[in-house]
């Protein structure tokens, strides 16, 4: 069933087509799995009709923009509202050529989450509704009910940034967020809480399984250097060898370049397909940023870039 | 043929176990996939479909040192690392994943003896376990095989309820099996059951694709940059459907050298990467449809040419794991009909 929302969208979106007044559309269309959608990137006005919005619309589309050209229209949420924007302070992106057309998010469906509740794939899955502040999972007509705060995404449970502010056309009136940024932070607290050693220990262990697929680089929309540090072989900076430590390297290296840049969207930990949990380092990483510059990622697109600009009263003890 | 209770496993294992390093799905590291067994239980059995890392890994290794070099005077002293001797069981392998399996013995023991590989693979033995569970992203079944294959292992178990039915396949498999105690012998009434299941399985995997249009569409639309950009523009060019394919075997070479001390390695690598083709004064494969079509012709195309057998056996994991939900089935069956295109100049 199409939703009013969509229908909006479809309709704006085949009219920015028609008129011109964009050569391209990025936006979701139902993917070839259960809760699953894909990005939806074309310059045909019937395909339109297939853009959806739901619960499930995980990729941050920003990642998309740099290289289609022309003029784009895309659909946007907060957090990728604020990718874009910063997209737009590093120059990568003009605002003119962008139509931004915001989607108000009251959080997205963590389907990983679900599974581990529920004991159950994905697939096996018959159903799962978002009302108001709780998820009901329906399996062979039983039905299961959870907080929202317990399935949503964790960048979405950090999210202050429900009130879109850099948009062309909104979609809808704001949508309710259920945020609980202690739950999102729940494994940076039991981090921050570990002894050093321990605290080496654990990403020792994580980063003994990371593959060097590099699709957390790949889905970032702060990554969009031409030529990655981890591709330099004169020197080399990192070895290509997935060892744990120079994959350990690659992403504090990848982690630090983004520092001012990354949003927190959580894309990169959704991307991961053994499970890093990224978004303990890009969350943590927002927050000293927060804490030492008192800047916010793609919050305001007139504002210099956080590496760009130097303020004398900045933090002295910037290295510690 | 014979049969085991499910709760009987551990001790089929714990038997094996003293001859054989014993691979089971592991979910232990936080990612799926086969792992030493811990010699505890068989807890496994409760959630196993398939694992995110296929057994490939067991056999071509994410890195592996070649050999070790040390400076000495003027020049290297190699160090060739002995043979590899430990023989392994993996247990529980899928159909589509033993297959994949003897896809990639096509280059690395027919076409050439790689001796890294087959170290591994002739001190290997392959329990297959059917699936009873499908994904909704398998298709298996328009690929010559289906959840119940059991042509690449060496012993097949196939999950009748409470049981397993146990079948031999090869020799090694039945040798293995009449020195294992714990089995005890099926009935016609167990073997029937066994027929159903596997039919019902087969049955649950809905997913299709047409290998003879295919076959004919895909050499035609090779030079069809418009449908190549139009199919890949949602690709993000990461490593995942590559390095998680059960088939693909690309691999890069690297040294690694820290004061006259060093060794060679070889790890995957990827057709997905631009730089994978990276040579000084140019790159073939620099625009992403050109290597989303190179991923897809060297599975349906290249690779029939040249083994005469698909390099894909419909396991299904670059859908499922591909962060952007880009479905190699939906290309294929996208393939445009009618006369080849050919290259604009
Ligand atoms: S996505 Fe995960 S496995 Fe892949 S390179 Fe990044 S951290 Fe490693
Ligand atoms: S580093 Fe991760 S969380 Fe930060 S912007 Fe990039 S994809 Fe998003
Ligand atoms: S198809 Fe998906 S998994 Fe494969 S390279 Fe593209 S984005 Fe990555
Ligand atoms: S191409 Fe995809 S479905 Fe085919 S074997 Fe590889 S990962 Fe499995």
């Amino acid at each position: 069933m199409t939703s009013k929302i969509e229908q909006k969208l479809r309709s704006v979106a085949r009219e920015l087509l028609e008129q011109g007044k964009v050569g391209t559309i990025v936006g979701y269309e139902a993917g070839s799995l259960k809760f699953t959608n894909t990005p939806l990137i074309t310059k045909d006005k019937e395909a339109a009709d297939r853009l959806v919005i739901n619960p499930f619309i995980i990729n941050n589309l920003s990642v998309f923009l740099k290289d289609i050209g022309g003029k784009v229209g895309v659909v946007a949420k907060g957090c990728d509202i604020r990718s874009i924007v910063s997209l737009i302070q590093d120059k990568q992106l003009a605002r003119e050529n962008v139509v931004i057309i915001g989607v108000p998010c009251a959080g997205i469906i963590d389907l990983d989450k679900i599974e581990k509740l529920m004991g159950k794939d994905r697939d096996e899955l018959d159903d799962i509704v978002r009302e108001n502040d709780k998820v009901i999972v329906t399996v062979q007509r039983s039905k299961k009910e959870y907080p929202a705060k317990d399935v949503l995404i964790d960048s979405c449970l950090a999210c202050d940034q429900p009130k879109i502010k850099e948009y062309d056309i909104l979609l809808d009136e704001e949508a309710t967020v259920v945020c609980d940024d202690e739950a999102s932070r729940s494994l940076i607290k039991k981090l921050e809480a570990m002894p050093p050693a321990q605290r080496w220990e654990f990403w020792k262990s994580q980063f003994e399984r990371c593959i060097r697929c590099y699709a957390c680089r790949q889905v970032c929309p702060a990554c969009y250097c031409k030529r990655c540090f981890v591709e330099e072989t004169e020197p080399a900076w990192i070895s290509p060898l997935p060892k744990w430590q120079d994959n350990l390297i690659f992403q504090v290296t990848r982690m630090m370049h983004v520092a001012g840049r990354c949003t927190d969207c959580g894309a990169c930990e959704r991307a991961c397909p053994v499970g890093i949990p990224l978004h303990s380092l890009s969350k943590k990483m927002a927050e000293i940023v927060q804490e030492l510059f008192e800047y916010q990622a793609g919050t305001d697109k007139d504002a210099l870039p956080l590496m760009a600009a130097y303020e004398s009263k900045e933090a002295e003890d910037l290295i510690r | 043929m014979k049969k085991i209770k499910k709760q009987d496993i551990a001790k089929l294992l714990s038997q094996w176990q003293k001859d054989f390093t014993v691979f089971v799905p592991s979910k232990e590291s936080g990612t799926a996939e086969m792992a030493v067994w811990d010699g505890k239980d068989a807890g496994f059995l409760d959630w196993y479909r398939n694992t995110v890392v296929p057994p490939k890994a067991n056999f071509l290794q994410n890195m592996e040192k070649l050999f070790g070099f040390r400076k000495e005077g003027g020049s290297f002293k190699l160090e060739t690392p002995p043979p590899e001797t430990r023989k392994q069981l993996i247990f529980g392998i899928r159909p589509c994943d033993a297959r994949a399996i003897a896809i990639i013995d096509m280059v690395f023991k027919d076409a050439y003896e790689d001796k890294y590989y087959l170290s591994r693979r002739q001190n290997s033995l392959l329990i297959g376990m059917g699936c009873v569970k499908p994904y909704d992203s398998c298709f298996c079944t328009s690929l010559g095989l289906g959840p119940a294959e059991a042509a690449d292992v060496d012993i097949m178990l196939t999950d009748t309820g409470d049981e397993y039915l146990i079948e031999e396949i090869t020799a090694k498999g039945k040798e293995l099996l009449a020195k294992t105690s714990g089995a005890e012998t099926a009935s016609q009434t167990d073997e029937n059951k066994a027929v159903a299941v596997k039919q019902a399985a087969y049955n649950k995997v809905t997913r299709k694709i047409d290998t003879k249009q295919i076959k004919q569409r895909l050499p035609d639309a090779f030079e069809n940059k418009e449908f190549w950009e139009g199919v890949s523009a949602k690709c993000v060019s990461c490593g995942i459907c590559t390095f998680l394919c059960p088939t693909c075997y690309c691999f890069d070479i690297n040294d690694e050298m820290l004061k006259g001390d060093g060794a060679r390695y070889r790890n995957w690598d990827s057709c997905s990467f631009p730089v994978y083709t990276k040579m000084p004064a140019e790159n073939p494969r620099e625009e992403k449809w050109k290597r989303v079509r190179q991923k897809v012709n060297h599975k349906y195309d290249f690779y029939p040419r040249l083994f005469n057998v698909i390099a894909c056996t419909g396991c299904g994991r670059c859908i499922r794991q591909c962060p952007v939900n880009w479905d190699i089935t939906q290309t294929l069956s996208g393939l445009p009909a009618g006369a080849p295109v050919t290259e604009k100049k």
